[in-house]
């Protein structure tokens, strides 16, 4: 990828023992070296591991949120998924698979207080 | 801002024994001097003592969320908690989800609980799940006595580096003391083995044995200066005749402070299970004599249960004996655990035993700031089931009618036909809470003295202890009226207690190697960091503190 | 009987002499699984490393784990409970026709090898992965194999683990669990949790168009699915928060762009073994992190009216019909 395009700039930041969540490993001893743009070397992280951190970057290479394909805000959209969420009688939240253990109690929160249902990848 | 007047008051700590007493709270949910400010709940006629504290009890970490996951039967079969606006939902029943446990502690006028057995390495795990315990406050104690970095520096005879190490762990875990659990046993059971005999070495060891760790252990636990004592689970848990090793165990105690965890489970005579007796006089005499020890009953109640204990060979042989489903789970270098559901039977001769000698024990040692109330939730039963225990405690009469339910062979094998002595209000306020949270070491608890924290129950007194116990009328914590008229009102975040001793600097250097060793987790990842325990309340050690 | 006797990798790490990986291809799933945990370390009890173990793969087809293991055994398609009784049967020194051996692909010399194997190690460890827990009978497969690691424990140390991917379900899994007391597949909708797989878990909700509306965080129904369950994702609102534009975005509602957990956001995610790992996010996203946009939304649904009456107590669930 880019790599080269950093080389010129500042030297990359390093990030000792970071996490790879790619994978049920969870492997915890990557050495990360980055431009706080993107992350161009996962030391010690397998091929899927690598091809992980390295495919993300800091770029807003998408719009922050859309409603009916179009452009929002992210306030507008919270507003928008509150109101729709609230409306359903029956409303389901699912995955949790690739998110932080904390947004995953947020969505059990979410789930109780709206009566809904809750289920992950593992019911598949 | 409180005042609670009128009220018959037991404050053991206080020796307050059922004196009329206006008590206020001030805007820190502390108890303070008169005031005349606020809200006034008339307790004329009512009972006030302080809020229960569970010294030993497994609600949160990686073996009860074990133990919920090999029970979803018992979940549909159990009580509810119903969904408000600001309130979560939650089931109750053997192994309670968090939101639950909070409400069911608190709904019969607990307000602390210690959660017993932490690996250090799923310690974050821990502090999440007790962040999600509302209202209570809580501490943790992390397993020890099966640490093989630990093991070690005894075995090379390394007193002072293995204190640093105890300490660098107490840390890294941000917990609040040690709990040994089955010394050297644990560790032998990773080979499938057992450690039952005090005096010989333990597997793997040419030194060290279970007597020497225990020994050790309590001296580390009083030379930093840890507000509870080290709090140990002895060998041979369960067995037939383990009275000798449990007293054995205690002679290895002499001149330290130590807690005694769930000593029903250790008070056996006879050689088998045909034999089996109590040998609870035995133990209590020796408590009776040793005014540095304490103990919890780990009483059992008849009825269904999970067991989950670190005693991951005295788990097997529970499963190799009922047949039922069987959980284990060993933790890298630390300990292990297990996990087996269980049904106490009046009509089977070991559960009547058990059953008797839990009692005998709260019953025949005479000091009440000794034997505190506990079932080792959920062994020996579910902790929402003490009021069954304090009722028994209380009337004699209704201890006869149970005793009836017995096989009529159990008549010499237990001693509690012949035990009189019935608890008072005072009793229970002891062992439920005074004398509990004296041996935790959390002074501004069980007690209702000027600074202390307002947490408070009140009851209606009735002629029924098991009904007055278990509905309490107001239970307040920290000030705030949590529940009224039996209905919960309020569900705020608890505390979180946890010590800090001291070790040397260079203990991390030393760690390091050991661990990359045996560990599969990063060492710089290891320790839990503290904005994750939520609402922490740090207890600094000084060394000598503990007396 | 049954239950599930497990430890954490660590403890395999240091002692585990015979590993057994069924139904599962560590080496292009989990590509660090040898190396950091199972088969190339060394340790105090294990000093020569991938010497003093022994490495059985049981898989359906060959995969590029064949080339790791000591023993290879091909097992026909669907006969994976059936070996796994066998074994157990076998372990007990019960009696086995050759027909019913025959019927799973491996030969009794193979098995009676296998077996003599399991119970001279010092400490065996089973991991077992989707190949097993995935196909024809899964939970029957899993709960077998849980069972075969609980009984050899009468002869030696045994345990037994899932092979779990998809990044952090297993944090999922342990948090529903202690939240609500069940792993998956909950119904709040009496106002508490309810548990029952084949009625609450998505597909079988979205296919049979039980919903009426649809939240979907960290994964792609859209792109997996069975196209029934997509079609009603695509009548009802449906909202994704997720780093990437995916195929549920494009039939969404809502989509929110969120930073990548551990890459721009922070948090915990669980280890297979359930050991919960810090995570250290190196970049700084311009996009919020999920938790603190499913908290925002939390806190707009509480300021909407409740849907339960005030006022509702906990009640016992045998008292209702
Ligand atoms: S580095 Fe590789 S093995 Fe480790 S967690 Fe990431 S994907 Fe899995
Ligand atoms: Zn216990």
């Amino acid at each position: 990828m880019s790599a080269t395009a950093a080389k010129t700039e500042t030297p990359l930041q390093v990030i000792d023992n970071a996490t790879c969540t790619f994978c049920g490993c969870v492997c915890d001893d990557i050495q990360l070296h980055h431009d706080e743009m993107r992350i161009h070397k996962a030391k010690k992280a397998c091929v899927l591991g690598t091809a992980w951190f390295l495919n993300h970057t800091a770029e807003k290479k998408y719009p922050a949120a859309l409603i009916d394909g179009k452009e929002a805000t992210v306030d507008e959209a919270i507003e928008e998924t509150a109101r729709l969420l609230h409306e359903a009688d029956m409303p389901l939240i699912y995955g949790m698979s690739n998110t932080t253990c904390e947004a995953q109690k947020e969505c059990a929160a979410m789930a109780d207080s709206l009566g809904g249902l809750l289920d992950s990848h593992t019911s598949l | 801002m409180l005042r609670i007047t009128g009220g018959k008051v037991y404050d053991p700590a206080n020796k307050i024994d059922g004196q009329i007493k206006d008590l206020h709270i001030d805007s820190d949910g502390r108890l303070c001097e008169p005031t005349s400010e606020g809200r006034s709940i008339d307790a004329t006629g009512m009972i006030v003592m302080p809020g229960g504290v569970d010294v030993h009890t497994h609600v949160a970490g990686g073996a009860i969320n074990f133990a919920r996951a090999m029970t979803p039967e018992d979940h549909r079969r159990t009580q509810a908690f119903i969904r408000t606006k600001t309130r979560r939902s939650g089931l109750g029943g053997m192994a309670p989800t968090t939101f639950a446990t909070g409400y069911l502690y608190a709904g019969m006028g607990w307000t602390t609980v210690n959660e017993a057995a932490v690996p250090v390495l799923s310690a974050r795990h821990t502090h999440e799940e007790l962040a999600d315990i509302p209202i209570v406050d809580k501490s943790t104690l992390t397993l020890m006595a099966n640490n093989e970095i630990m093991l070690d520096q005894m075995e090379a005879g390394e007193y002072e580096r293995a204190r640093d190490v105890v300490a660098w762990y107490i840390w890294a875990a941000k917990s609040y003391g040690v709990k040994a659990v089955n010394p050297g046993g644990v560790a032998a059971w990773k080979w499938g083995g057992d450690a039952r005999q005090l005096s010989s070495p333990i597997e793997g060891y040419d030194k060290i044995t279970p007597g020497t760790i225990v020994t050790q252990l309590a001296r580390i636990c009083d030379d930093l200066g840890l507000p509870h004592p080290m709090h140990l689970h002895c060998n041979d848990l369960g067995a037939p005749g383990n009275i000798k090793t449990t007293l054995d165990t205690l002679k290895h105690l002499e001149g330290s402070r130590a807690h005694i965890a769930h000593s029903q489970y250790h008070a056996y005579g006879g050689d088998g299970w045909e034999s089996i007796c109590s040998a609870t006089a035995q133990l209590a005499e020796y408590f009776n004599t040793h005014p540095n020890i304490t103990t919890d009953a780990g009483a059992v109640l008849f009825g269904d249960t999970v067991t989950i204990t670190a005693d991951g060979p005295w788990q097997h042989l529970l499963y190799k004996l009922t047949g039922r489903k069987w959980g284990n789970l060993d933790v890298e270098n630390e300990t292990g655990c297990g996990i087996v559901p269980y049904t106490y039977r009046p009509s089977n001769l070991v559960n009547a035993v058990q059953w008797a000698c839990g009692l005998e024990l709260l019953l025949l040692i005479q000091n009440p700031w000794q034997v505190f109330l506990s079932t080792d939730h959920p062994n020996g039963g579910c902790f929402w089931r003490y009021p069954e225990i304090i009722k028994l405690l209380m009337s004699r009469d209704f201890r006869e009618e149970c005793i009836k339910k017995l096989p009529s062979n159990i008549k010499n094998k237990i001693v509690l036909p012949e035990i009189d002595r019935e608890y008072t209000l005072s009793d229970v306020a002891t062992s439920m809470s005074a004398g509990p949270a004296r041996a935790l070491g959390l002074k501004q608890k069980g007690n209702l003295g000027v600074g202390c924290d307002a947490d408070i129950v009140i009851y209606e007194q009735e002629d029924d202890p098991g009904e007055m116990f278990a509905h309490p009328r107001y239970v307040i914590k920290g000030g705030e009226v949590i529940i009224e008229d039996g209905e919960i009102r309020e569900a705020p975040d608890g505390r979180e207690y946890i010590a800090r001793p001291f070790y040397d600097p260079a203990t991390n250097d030393f760690m390091r190697p050991l661990f990359e060793d045996c560990y599969t987790m990063a060492f710089d990842n290891y320790p839990v960091e503290m904005e994750r325990v939520h609402g922490a309340s740090i207890h600094e050690c000084k060394p000598g503190d503990a007396s | 009987m049954g239950g599930k006797v497990t430890c954490t990798l660590g403890e395999v790490k240091q002692r585990a002499d015979f590993i057994i990986y069924w139904g599962g291809n560590p080496a292009e799933c989990h590509p660090r699984h040898f190396t950091k945990y199972t088969l190339m370390q060394k340790s105090k009890f294990l000093p020569k490393g991938r010497k003093d173990r022994t490495m059985v793969l049981v898989d359906i087809r060959e995969t590029k784990s064949v080339k790791a293991s000591d023993i290879f055994l091909q097992v026909r398609p669907g006969k994976d409970f059936e070996l796994i009784t066998i074994l157990r049967a076998l372990v007990k020194e019960q009696h086995v026709t050759d027909a019913q051996i025959a019927e799973t692909g491996i030969t009794r010399e193979v098995l009676d090898d296998l077996v003599a194997r399991m119970k001279a190690a010092k400490f065996g460890c089973m991991f077992f992965g989707m190949g097993l827990s995935m196909t024809r009978g899964k939970h029957m497969n899993s709960a077998a194999l849980l069972t075969l690691a609980a009984e050899m424990n009468a002869f030696t140390k045994f345990v037994a683990m899932p092979m779990r991917g998809h990044g952090n379900v297993t944090g999922a899994d342990v948090i529903m669990r202690w939240q609500t007391g069940f792993p998956f597949g909950i119904s709040f909708n009496r106002g508490y949790p309810r548990y029952n797989p084949g009625e609450f878990s998505t597909v079988d909700v979205l296919v049979r168009g039980d919903c009426d509306a649809a939240f979907i965080i960290g994964a792609d129904p859209g792109g997996t699915m069975p196209q029934p369950a997509i079609d009603h994702l695509k009548r009802i609102p449906t909202i994704v928060l997720d780093p990437h534009i995916t195929h549920t975005s494009k039939l969404a509602r809502v989509h929110i762009t969120t930073a990548a957990q551990g890459i721009a956001a922070p948090g915990t995610a669980y280890r297979m073994d359930e050991i919960p790992m810090p995570l250290k996010p190196a970049l700084k996203s311009p996009y919020p992190s999920d938790e603190e946009v499913v908290r925002r939304i939390n806190e707009a649904i509480a300021k909407k009216p409740f849907w339960i009456p005030e006022g509702s107590m906990p009640q016992m669930l045998t008292e209702q019909v």
